[in-house]
């Protein structure tokens, strides 16, 4: 075990005994040295005396050479028990007399040395001069044992001994009860400071003691857990706030919680964020505490209250400083001041920053002055950051939602279109089929119209009407095909009659207005508004009456409980044309009004296709005209189209009478109900029809009748037919007879219109249902066959 | 001389031409042995030089602090020019010692020891009665020497020249012989007329 991992008391315990320990040893060891140094030195003083007398009693005896007289001398040594050995020289260095007598004079030095005393192993010999009167008569050598010094130093050690065995044993007593001196109050401390870790109970305190260090210790140690119990609880407030705003997704409520918590946590008198607008250098003030509310509306600093950012602390805080203003009774800049104003004296303002940008600032305040320590500044510091951090990942989460929300928006939308695409395919099949089954209806209300003469007014306005809903048909079908198209069609704008659509729509929709108004028991009223000599507008017809029809049946079905739908039309002097539809309706709130025009946006539930409104405008955008709707809820809605004018007079088309000759015609398609349509019409106008049943009768026909010398005036062709479609139709047309026009009809006519291009080999492109007025104006435009340029 | 099988050989060596010497001493008749002093006499002459250190004078016996101490030999010399080798540049405390010969005792003067050689043994009485007042320490080697007043006598016994001291003369000439002397002297008796 190594000492330092000991108890302290035992550590204690062991410096003391290692202390007096080695005192007593060095005591010990002193006084030996001491002591034998001392015996030393006595053992020579004493054996110099001792010699000193032998020597003075020789001289005469060594003078005179007496051996005998030498002899008893030098036995007179045998009184000291530690004279080993003894011997006199005569004055020329040779061996006189010894003793113990009879000793052999090897055991002596064979002459005398240097005089003096000194030790040599276990014995102290001297050499001692014997003079008389100072004359130099020889030299007495004696030797003396160390019997006494080690007896002497024996005696020591016992005695040294037992004093030092005593003496650890007091050291031992003494160390035992002393050491609570010094190890009690740490012990007791570290006792605290053990329970105070296993329990984290920092509110205890360790006991006050008294005397120097250990004072300071405890008072040390109190202060500490005091700052700990302090930092603990600062901890935790951090803690709830940081919790309280992680629980918020939005900034406004994340600074208006930390306004409220801080205020409640902090005692603050006053608490309020701002949000920093660089752009317009003010803040303003977004989150008040629930106290400072009332306290904020009197310092009019209420939430959504500007502050412009004064020179003083604002300025440096929406820089990123932290501010403390000890005492703002004197200050006069505007946050401050105001905050003054109302009885607050010290002030913080932190800003919360994020990725170095400054985009809030929190303010914190006290009715006393220097009410704020470093450690409220730092833990306001801290706060802001959360605070910060957490408004910008709201932030981050916010715009996500909304990418989100676009996200799926445009998902909607890309299936919606996917769907409409696949619709529009098959639409485009159905289109063809429709097309071919009105062309006879509308060819024989034409034909019957203009060729009749038979008929009675009413059977005429029938034939007229039968005439108008199957060009809407056509119409409606043609735009049927638009839904898969990205691209705007081609239209050509022809002038249009408004007043007559508007007429023309009320009667198409009269099923609408009256029945359906008469089932639920309401009545709804059409009043119809009409500038006489309305002028003409540029437009197609038939998306116009289809428009008009969409906005008559939202007019009917915002007016569940009957009222009046009025349709009016004005010419003003800005050159426009303006047609308002004018309900007495519920009319609509601001979010449908905002969105009625959006796709797929309907008010109806399932009857609704939410396509109504999207194609009034889209018909709108593409004749260049404008869409303005008012509407208030419970007082109705108007719905304005505005037309501009073109530039000159448009006069309404002139329908060709019809080619001044007759011409060979060869009409070509796989449906026998077109063919024998347009062969009755031709033939009504005096033309001489061939039809052929199909692609290759037609390339037959045509061959025939090259060879019989007499080639087609026309040839009108259908484009999708099965095994030989129209292309090639044209193609051995052209081959053939190259002079010969070549008339392609087709379900898809405005879209081949559209894509700017004529087939090769074909002259005219016209859309089914082929009109008879079409086919003469395109007779009549055709180079050869027109009036003019007669074959023979 | 039980100490004698123990020496190292050159010792026993020197010993055996000590006692040569002193046979030679002994029988001085011997031609051409005049020119090397003898043993007898060299150890002598080393103790005459001794007795000025164990031995301590009157104030009178010197006319200033640095008048020489003599030590005189009066009738023929038996130690050659050794005792003039044995003094030479020593001191008695600071007074240079001096070796000076006389023939007859009217030439002494100033002596402090005085050595009375055998010749002069016929006229002991008379040279000793000259030298009572004057301080001075008489060292003879006759038999009668003592006896007849003189201080000191060297004798020989057995192979060990010692000296005898007459006490009462010492103390009548205001002599002080130090005590380690006479501890190994021998002290004549008082009125004793010993040999």
């Amino acid at each position: 075990m190594k000492f330092g991992a000991l108890p302290l008391q035992q550590r204690l315990m062991a410096i003391m005994l290692v202390t007096s320990s080695a005192v007593l040893l060095l005591t010990c060891a002193g006084f030996f040295t001491h002591e034998y140094l001392t015996f030393r030195k006595n053992m020579i003083s004493q054996l110099g005396t001792v010699a000193g007398i032998v020597a003075n009693n020789s001289t005469a005896v060594l003078a005179f050479r007496d051996r005998e007289g030498a002899q008893e001398i030098l036995s007179g040594l045998m009184a000291d028990p530690h004279v080993a050995s003894a011997c006199l020289y005569d004055a020329e260095g040779n061996l006189f007399s010894t003793y113990p007598e009879g000793l052999e004079e090897d055991r002596f030095p064979a002459s005398p040395e240097a005089d003096g005393f000194r030790f040599i192993p276990s014995y102290l010999i001297g050499f001692q001069p014997v003079a008389q009167d100072g004359k130099r008569l020889g030299t007495l050598y004696v030797q003396s044992d160390m019997k006494a010094i080690t007896a002497r130093l024996k005696l020591y050690g016992a005695v040294a001994g037992l004093v030092a065995a005593v003496a650890f044993l007091l050291a031992f007593g003494l160390s035992r009860s002393l050491q609570r001196q010094i190890s009690g109050p740490i012990l007791t401390l570290a006792e605290t400071a053990g329970r105070i870790s296993a329990h984290r109970d920092y509110s205890a305190r360790a006991r006050k003691l008294e005397g120097g260090e250990m004072k300071i210790l405890t008072d040390a140690f109190n202060h500490m857990l005091t700052h700990i119990q302090e930092q603990i609880a600062r901890m935790e407030l951090l803690n709830s706030i940081t919790r309280a705003i992680g629980e918020r997704l939005d900034v406004p409520s994340i600074l208006q919680v930390m306004a409220e918590t801080l205020e409640r946590d902090l005692a603050l008198d006053f608490s309020c964020v701002c949000r920093y607008e660089p752009a317009h250098e003010r803040v303003t003030v977004s989150g008040v505490g629930l106290e400072s509310a009332a306290l904020a509306r009197r310092m009019e600093m209420a939430a959504g209250t500007f502050i412009p950012i004064d020179r003083n602390g604002l300025s440096r805080c929406v820089q990123g400083e932290l501010i403390y203003e000890p005492d703002i009774s004197e200050v006069r800049f505007p946050l401050p001041g105001r905050l003054a104003a109302q009885g607050m004296r010290s002030l913080v303002l932190a800003p919360l920053i994020v990725e170095s940008s400054v985009f809030g600032v929190l303010v914190a305040a006290r009715r006393s002055a220097e009410a704020f320590d470093s450690q409220d500044c730092e833990f306001l510091r801290q706060l802001s950051a959360h605070a910060a951090l957490a408004s910008h990942q709201a932030r981050l989460y916010g715009d996500l939602q909304k990418a989100y929300e676009d996200l799926r928006q445009s998902q909607a939308a890309i299936l919606q279109q996917e769907r409409l695409s696949a619709l529009g395919q098959m639409a485009s099949g159905i289109a063809h089929d429709i097309n071919n089954a009105i062309s006879p209806i509308s060819l024989y209300a034409e034909f019957l119209l203009s060729k009749e003469d038979g008929l009675t007014p009413r059977g005429r306005e029938q034939l007229e009407t039968i005439s108008h809903a199957i060009e809407d048909v056509a119409a409606t079908v043609s735009r049927m095909k638009e839904f898969y198209r990205r691209r705007e069609p081609e239209i050509s704008l022809a002038p249009v009659q408004l007043n007559r659509c508007a007429q023309q729509v009320i009667e198409l929709t009269r099923a609408s207005w009256s029945d359906m108004a008469q089932q639920r028991g309401a009545t709804i009223t059409i009043r119809t508004d009409l500038e006489a000599e309305l002028p003409l507008v540029m437009s197609v017809e038939g998306e116009v009456r289809e428009a008009l029809t969409n906005l008559y049946l939202n007019a009917f079905d915002a007016m569940p409980q009957g009222g009046t739908m009025t349709v009016r039309t004005r010419s003003t002097n800005a050159g426009q044309v303006r047609l308002e539809v004018v309900d007495s309706g519920v009319g609509m709130d601001e979010e449908t009004l905002k969105r009625c025009l959006e796709p797929f946006y309907t008010t109806k539930g399932d009857r609704g296709s939410g396509l109504g409104l999207p194609m009034v405008y889209g018909m709108a955008q593409r004749h260049s005209a404008m869409v303005e709707i008012e509407s208030e809820p419970g007082l109705g809605t108007t719905f304005r189209l505005i037309f501009d004018l073109p530039v000159g007079t448009v006069s309404a088309p002139k329908f060709a009478a019809g080619p001044g000759r007759s011409l060979a015609i060869l009409v070509v398609d796989d449906d026998p109900l077109l063919l024998k349509s347009l062969r009755d019409a031709l033939k009504g106008d005096g033309h001489t029809v061939v039809t052929a049943n199909g692609g290759q009768d037609g390339m037959d026909a045509v061959e025939t009748a090259v060879k019989e010398g007499r080639a087609f005036d026309a040839v009108i062709t259908d484009l999708g037919m099965p095994y030989v479609d129209g292309r090639k139709v044209a193609a051995a047309v052209k081959e053939k007879s190259p002079a010969t026009p070549v008339i392609l009809l087709t379900g898809w006519g405005q879209r081949i219109l559209a894509e700017a291009e004529s087939p090769p080999n074909v002259d005219r492109v016209l859309s089914k249902p082929p009109k008879l007025a079409q086919l003469r104006e395109a007779f009549a435009s055709l180079p050869g066959l027109s009036a003019g340029s007669e074959q023979a | 001389m039980g100490g004698l099988p123990y020496f190292p050989l050159g010792l026993r060596i020197g010993r055996i031409l000590m006692s040569a010497a002193i046979l030679l001493a002994v029988f001085p008749a011997g031609s051409g042995a005049a020119k090397v002093t003898p043993k007898e006499y060299r150890v002598k002459a080393v103790f005459l030089f001794h007795f000025a250190q164990f031995v301590d004078w009157p104030e009178r016996a010197f006319t200033g602090p640095d008048q020489n101490l003599v030590i005189g030999v009066l009738g023929a010399d038996p130690f050659g020019d050794y005792l003039d080798q044995v003094v030479r540049g020593e001191k008695k405390r600071d007074r240079p010692i001096a070796v000076k010969r006389f023939a007859r005792p009217e030439e002494i003067e100033s002596c402090h020891i005085l050595f009375l050689a055998g010749s002069e043994d016929r006229d002991l009485e008379r040279n000793l009665g000259g030298m009572k007042d004057k301080g001075v320490l008489t060292v003879g080697e006759t038999d009668r020497f003592t006896r007849s007043g003189g201080m000191v006598r060297f004798f020989t016994q057995g192979t060990r020249i010692r000296v005898k001291v007459n006490l009462e003369a010492v103390h009548a000439a205001d002599l002080v012989v130090s005590s380690k002397l006479l501890r190994l002297a021998d002290i004549v008796p008082p009125g004793a007329k010993a040999p």
